[in-house]
Formats: C-alpha cells, sequence, structure tokens
C-alpha cells in the first residue's frame, strides 16, 4: 500500500500558488501571482498573449522554478519537498500539452499503455479493458487506438493527449490550450467532454484557453492575468461584468461578433 | 493486519438478497488487489451491493466490478445498490455508459506462444516480399528515369549531383583508402606466412593481386558505401519525409525522383567504381608495404610480377561489378528513406535495415558474378 493512493481530503484545495514571482532576466512575467484550486471544479485560466499562462502551467506541474513564492499540488511544495513526494504529486495530476506531445512512434493505445505499465499494477487481463475505457472516456471509438498518432486527425490528437492523461486516473487534468485550433464543432465537443470528466469523475480541470466559448459555456470560475498579477478571479458572469479595459476589450469581441452573427 | 484503505469485498449469502460488501479503497493503485478479489466471487442474481464501507472510487475500480458482474452475466441495473453515495453513482454510471461503445474491440491479438510465433514469421515473411518487390518497381522507375535523362539531358540536376559525388566519393576517399591499405597488408601478410615455407613468395604478389581487384576491393569497399551512403541516403529523405519536404517538393510540381533520387542514384553509381579503382590501388600498395620486409620482394620485383601475372581481365571483373553494387546500395537507400511513415524512430530503424538490405545485396550480387563469370570463362 502506497502512502500517496490516499486521497486528500474533500475540503483541502488541490492546487495553491503563493505569491509567485517569476522572472526572466529583467522581465517580470509573474509579481505575485496567488490562487487556489478546489476539487471538482473547472477552472480556466485566461490572459492576454504573454502573461505567463503557460510558464504558470509549468510551474505548477514542476517543469519550471518560479523566481519566487510557493506552489503547492495536494499539499505538497512542488519545488521544496523530496523528489519522491514530488514524483508520488505527479502521479496524482494528468497533462496535456498544447500539441498533445503523443509519442510519435506509438499507437495511441501503445501511449496509453505507457504510464499505466509504469506506475500501476494492472493484471494482465484488464489491460486492454482499461485502454478502452480510457479510449471512451476521451470520446474515443476502440479501433482508434491501433492508429498512430500521425493517422489521427487534430482533435482525436487532442483527445487521444486527454486519454493518456486520464490514463492514472488523476485527481486533476492540466490543459493546455485544448480546443486551439480546431473547428468550432470539435470545439463544443471537447468542452463537452470535459465538462463531463470534471461531472462524472469529480477530478478538478485547470485550462489555459483563450477560447470564449469554452469560457462563458463550460468554465466554474476563470481567473484572469494580466500584468504580472491576478487581475479577477470568478464566475463568468462576475468577470465579464469587472470594468477593466482589458478585459472589456476581451470580452467585447465576442459581444461584437455574437450580434453581428444573429 | 487489514490497512483501512485496502480494498476487499465479502458476500453475505445468507442475506436476502445475498448482498456483496464493498471496503476500502477501490481505485487504480489498487487494482491487483480488487481484481484478486473479485475473481473468486460467485456472483448471482439476486443481488444487492452494499457501498456503505466503500471509502473510495474511481473509475478503473468501476470498470473492473463492472466487468466481474457481466462476467456473471449480471446486470448492473438488476443489482440493488445500497449506500452509494452520488459522486461515486456517478463514477459508476459514467463507466457505465461508456463501456458498450467497447464492444468492438482492440487488436487483442495473443502474439506470444508457439502460434503467434508463426503468425509472426509469417507477417514478416510478407512484409519482406512486399517490400522486395517495391524495391523491384522502384529500380525500374529509377532506371526508367535515367534513361529519361538520355533523352531530356537539361533535366538532369547538375548542382545536386556535384553535391552528393562530393559526399559518396570524395568525402569517402580518407576510409576507404586506409581500410583497403590495411586489408592489402593482411592478406599479404597471411598468404606471405604459409608461401614462405615452401619458398613460394613471388606468389604472394598473384594472390594479392587477384584477390584484391576481383572480390576484396569490390566487396570492401561497397561494404563501407552501403554504411556510409545508403545510410546517409535514407537518412536524408527519411527526415525530409517527416518535415513533408518531401510532400513539398511534390506540390511544388517537382519530381522527387529526379530532384532527390536520381542525383543520388547516379552520384553512387559513378563514385563507386573510383572507389574500388583507389581500394585496388591501395590494396596492393598494403601488399608492397609489407613484401619487402616480410617476403624480400622490392617493390619494382612486385609491380614486374604483377606485370606478367595479373591478367587484366582480374581487375575489369572486380570494376564492373562496382556499379552494379551502387545502382543498389542508392535505390534501396533511398526507397527506405522515402518509405518512412512520419514518425521519428521510423527513421533509425529504416537507416538500419538500409545498411543490412545493401550489404545483403551485394554479396547475393558478388555470388551471382562470380558464376556469370564462370560460365563466360572470365
Ligand atoms: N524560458 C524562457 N526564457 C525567457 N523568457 C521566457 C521563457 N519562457 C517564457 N518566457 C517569456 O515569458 C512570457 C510569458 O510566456 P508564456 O508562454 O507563459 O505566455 P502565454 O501567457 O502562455 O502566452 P500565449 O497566450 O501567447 O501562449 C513571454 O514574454 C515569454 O517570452
Ligand atoms: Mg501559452
Amino acid at each position: 500500500m502506497t502512502p500517496d493512493a490516499a486521497p486528500t481530503t474533500r475540503d483541502m484545495p488541490v492546487v495553491e500558488v503563493d505569491n509567485v514571482v517569476t522572472r526572466f532576466g529583467p522581465q517580470v512575467v509573474h509579481d505575485g501571482v496567488s490562487f487556489r484550486i478546489g476539487r471538482g471544479t473547472l477552472t480556466a485560466l485566461i490572459g492576454g498573449s504573454g502573461t505567463g499562462k503557460s510558464v504558470l502551467l509549468r510551474e505548477i506541474i514542476g517543469l519550471q522554478r518560479p523566481t519566487a513564492g510557493n506552489i503547492r499540488v495536494f499539499g505538497t511544495d512542488m519545488w521544496n519537498a523530496a523528489e519522491a513526494q514530488t514524483a508520488a504529486v505527479r502521479r496524482r495530476f494528468g497533462m496535456m500539452f498544447q500539441d498533445g506531445a503523443l509519442f510519435s512512434a506509438l499507437t495511441v493505445a501503445q501511449n496509453i499503455r505507457v504510464p499505466l505499465l509504469e506506475h500501476a499494477n494492472i493484471p494482465g487481463d484488464l489491460l486492454h479493458p482499461l485502454i478502452e475505457l480510457r479510449l471512451a472516456q476521451a470520446g474515443l471509438t476502440p479501433d482508434t487506438g491501433n492508429k498512430l498518432p500521425s493517422q489521427l486527425s487534430g482533435g482525436m490528437r487532442k483527445r487521444a493527449a486527454i486519454a493518456r492523461a486520464l490514463a492514472l486516473e488523476p485527481e486533476i487534468l492540466f490543459l493546455d490550450e485544448p480546443t486551439s485550433g480546431l473547428d468550432p464543432a470539435t470545439a463544443r465537443s471537447l468542452d463537452a467532454l470535459v465538462r463531463s470528466l470534471v461531472d462524472d469523475l469529480g477530478i478538478s480541470v485547470l485550462v489555459v484557453t483563450h477560447d470564449l466559448d469554452t469560457l462563458l459555456t463550460v468554465v466554474d470560475r476563470i481567473i484572469v492575468l494580466a500584468d504580472g498579477h491576478v487581475l479577477a478571479d470568478g464566475p463568468a458572469a462576475e468577470v465579464t461584468a469587472i470594468d477593466h479595459p482589458w478585459i472589456r476589450s476581451y470580452f467585447a469581441i465576442r459581444t461584437m461578433t455574437g450580434t453581428q452573427s444573429r | 493486519m487489514q490497512d483501512s484503505t485496502q480494498p476487499w469485498c465479502e458476500i453475505d449469502a445468507s442475506a436476502s438478497p445475498a448482498t456483496l460488501t464493498l471496503h476500502g479503497h477501490w481505485r487504480l493503485a489498487n487494482t491487483e488487489a480488487i481484481w484478486r478479489e473479485l475473481r473468486v466471487l460467485r456472483l448471482q442474481l439476486p443481488l444487492c451491493i452494499n457501498a456503505d464501507n466503500l471509502q473510495d472510487f474511481d473509475s478503473t475500480g468501476a470498470l473492473m466490478l463492472l466487468r466481474a458482474l457481466d462476467q456473471a452475466g449480471i446486470s448492473s441495473d438488476d443489482v440493488q445498490w445500497r449506500a452509494l453515495d452520488a459522486q461515486h453513482r456517478r463514477i459508476l454510471s459514467g463507466v457505465q455508459r461508456r463501456l458498450p461503445a467497447t464492444r468492438n474491440p482492440l487488436d487483442t491479438q495473443d502474439r506470444s506462444g508457439i502460434l503467434g510465433l508463426f503468425a509472426r514469421v509469417g507477417e514478416n515473411a510478407a512484409a519482406l516480399g512486399t517490400l522486395l518487390l517495391g524495391h523491384l518497381n522502384f529500380l525500374g522507375a529509377t532506371l526508367a528515369a535515367a534513361a529519361h535523362l538520355i533523352v531530356q539531358p537539361r533535366q538532369l540536376r547538375g548542382k545536386e549531383l556535384t553535391v552528393q559525388f562530393e559526399q559518396v566519393c570524395v568525402s569517402a576517399l580518407p576510409v576507404v583508402a586506409l581500410v583497403t591499405l590495411l586489408i592489402g597488408i593482411t592478406i599479404a601478410y597471411l598468404l606471405g606466412l604459409q608461401a614462405e615455407k615452401y619458398g613460394a613468395n613471388i606468389f604472394v604478389v598473384d594472390g594479392v593481386g587477384i584477390g584484391m581487384t576481383r572480390e576484396f576491393a569490390p566487396i570492401i569497399v561497397a561494404t563501407i558505401v552501403a554504411g556510409r551512403s545508403g545510410a546517409a541516403f535514407t537518412a536524408q529523405l527519411g527526415a525530409m519525409r517527416l518535415t513533408e519536404e518531401i510532400d513539398a517538393i511534390r506540390t511544388l510540381g517537382l519530381a522527387p525522383m529526379q530532384v532527390l533520387v536520381l542525383p543520388r542514384v547516379l552520384a553512387l553509381v559513378v563514385a563507386l567504381p573510383l572507389l574500388v579503382f583507389v581500394g585496388d590501388v591501395m590494396g596492393i600498395l598494403g601488399a608492397m608495404l609489407i613484401a619487402d620486409p616480410l617476403l624480400g620482394l622490392t617493390p619494382s620485383t612486385v609491380i614486374d610480377r604483377l606485370h606478367g601475372s595479373l591478367d587484366i581481365t582480374h581487375f575489369w571483373a572486380g570494376l564492373v561489378k562496382a556499379p552494379v553494387f551502387a545502382l543498389f546500395i542508392a535505390v534501396i537507400g533511398c526507397r527506405m528513406g522515402i518509405l518512412v511513415q512520419r514518425d521519428t524512430r521510423a527513421v533509425g530503424l529504416a537507416t538500419t535495415s538500409t545498411v543490412v538490405q545493401s550489404i545483403v545485396s551485394v554479396i547475393l550480387l558478388d555470388a551471382a558474378f562470380a558464376v556469370v563469370f564462370q560460365e563466360l570463362g572470365i
């Protein structure tokens, strides 16, 4: 029995970002960013280009060190805890990189199998049903499992990446621009998929997105990054109502195109 | 000692209906333990599942439970669920909803065991057949394109041809010269040790002269070139496949055959005979180097003897093989590169395969030449 299998208590935040400062030479990207993400919520991180959303995501999952501040995932400080502890935490989250980052030489099913074989003791006769379940959870049919990533469409590749991210039953999923480069219909079905993961499996999702439809329809909460700070943090209705030039222009585009198409 | 997270279950058959009580954490981390528990259960309807002590549950746990029910021929709708909390119920129904879609199974053919071995051997043999047929086809296309050049010589990519020639010939000179020199020394030395016993020192010159020009130089130089240039062709064209450059060449209205394949093939076909000639000279030079101290044959004696004894047909027989070897090496190298699918590992595999195929084909061709020359009395 590994200690990390114990679930965190329900009310404990999954991710705590505490006064994070990030500097690249003279450039200050984050100047004291703080927020928390609770269980079972679908949170979006938005902000203009270059405000450091991707950098923040990399800092949370332990790929890049913040200049100052603390980041805790499941209560473990990702940058000061022992390697064994952060490794245990890593097993509890899933990450979907923007381009999918699937292993190009492996089929989709083999891609899903990699983390399963590495980190879980799955009895042989359960492996295939489990891989099929992961495919189905990501909205893919079982025969997609036999294909190579290069044989998939953009939308399917994103789903395959989600299926692999789901392999180890993560308690939180990080998605970097899951709907970019997709047609609106596919993007909406991906939104619905992410929503159903939150509702059915009870996992938390932190999504970096520029997709206003995602923001206004499926997301529980929006965190806006601007000028190195958290500019706004709350449900879509609250955030859109805030009177700030960047927020107004960001959501105004939506209102404009919305009225035009009607 | 029972750890509270340990998953287990107990069935109370005396209750009515029979009740299966779940305990502990039914999660991915405990898959093995759960599966062991479920395996031994004999389930039948009517059944009540009591989840009162179920502390944690995820979709993997749900999958295993549903499969166990499924194998017992029980639909989970017919089961009475007791004390299943709302979140766990959503997980269960989420998995259940997705299960019917998974009836069309993954490719789960068993590749272990004796039958799997036969299947793999058969598959590989069929794949090899297709590959070789494809090579033959490609060889034909290359020759046709080359013939086309005779009619329209302006289509020759002079610049690309020069670049390739420099890479496959000029840059290969040092390694070819060094290796054949060493081979010449070795053969002369080994022959010399034996010949000396019979006082037949002078025949070492005949042996090295014939052996080097007719067999060793062509085979060894072709092997070096296969490892150097054949592999390079595959890696270059394979990488171009990955970056979709070959597709871009097609879209720009150019033929990959003209732009990429022919310059490489022509460069190699011209280069290999030249390299073999260098190999001949270096091999004999090597023999000369060691003949003086070991056998007491001065360089001028060696050259005189060569003049007298080395029939020029041996030299031509060796040289004639070179362009044929080159054609095969280049065609295999180019085609393996073009075959690469969009996947990073494939380039490495194709490169290895090119080297193996080229060397095997060189040796087979050499054997064929030996038979043909024999029949022709050369
Ligand atoms: N390794 C690095 N070294 C130096 N500067 C970096 C590095 N990584 C990111 N930056 C800078 O940090 C800033 C934030 O980058 P980031 O990729 O997080 O932006 P983003 O908010 O994700 O933007 P977008 O919406 O365009 O993806 C950018 O100005 C970028 O140039
Ligand atoms: Mg980004």
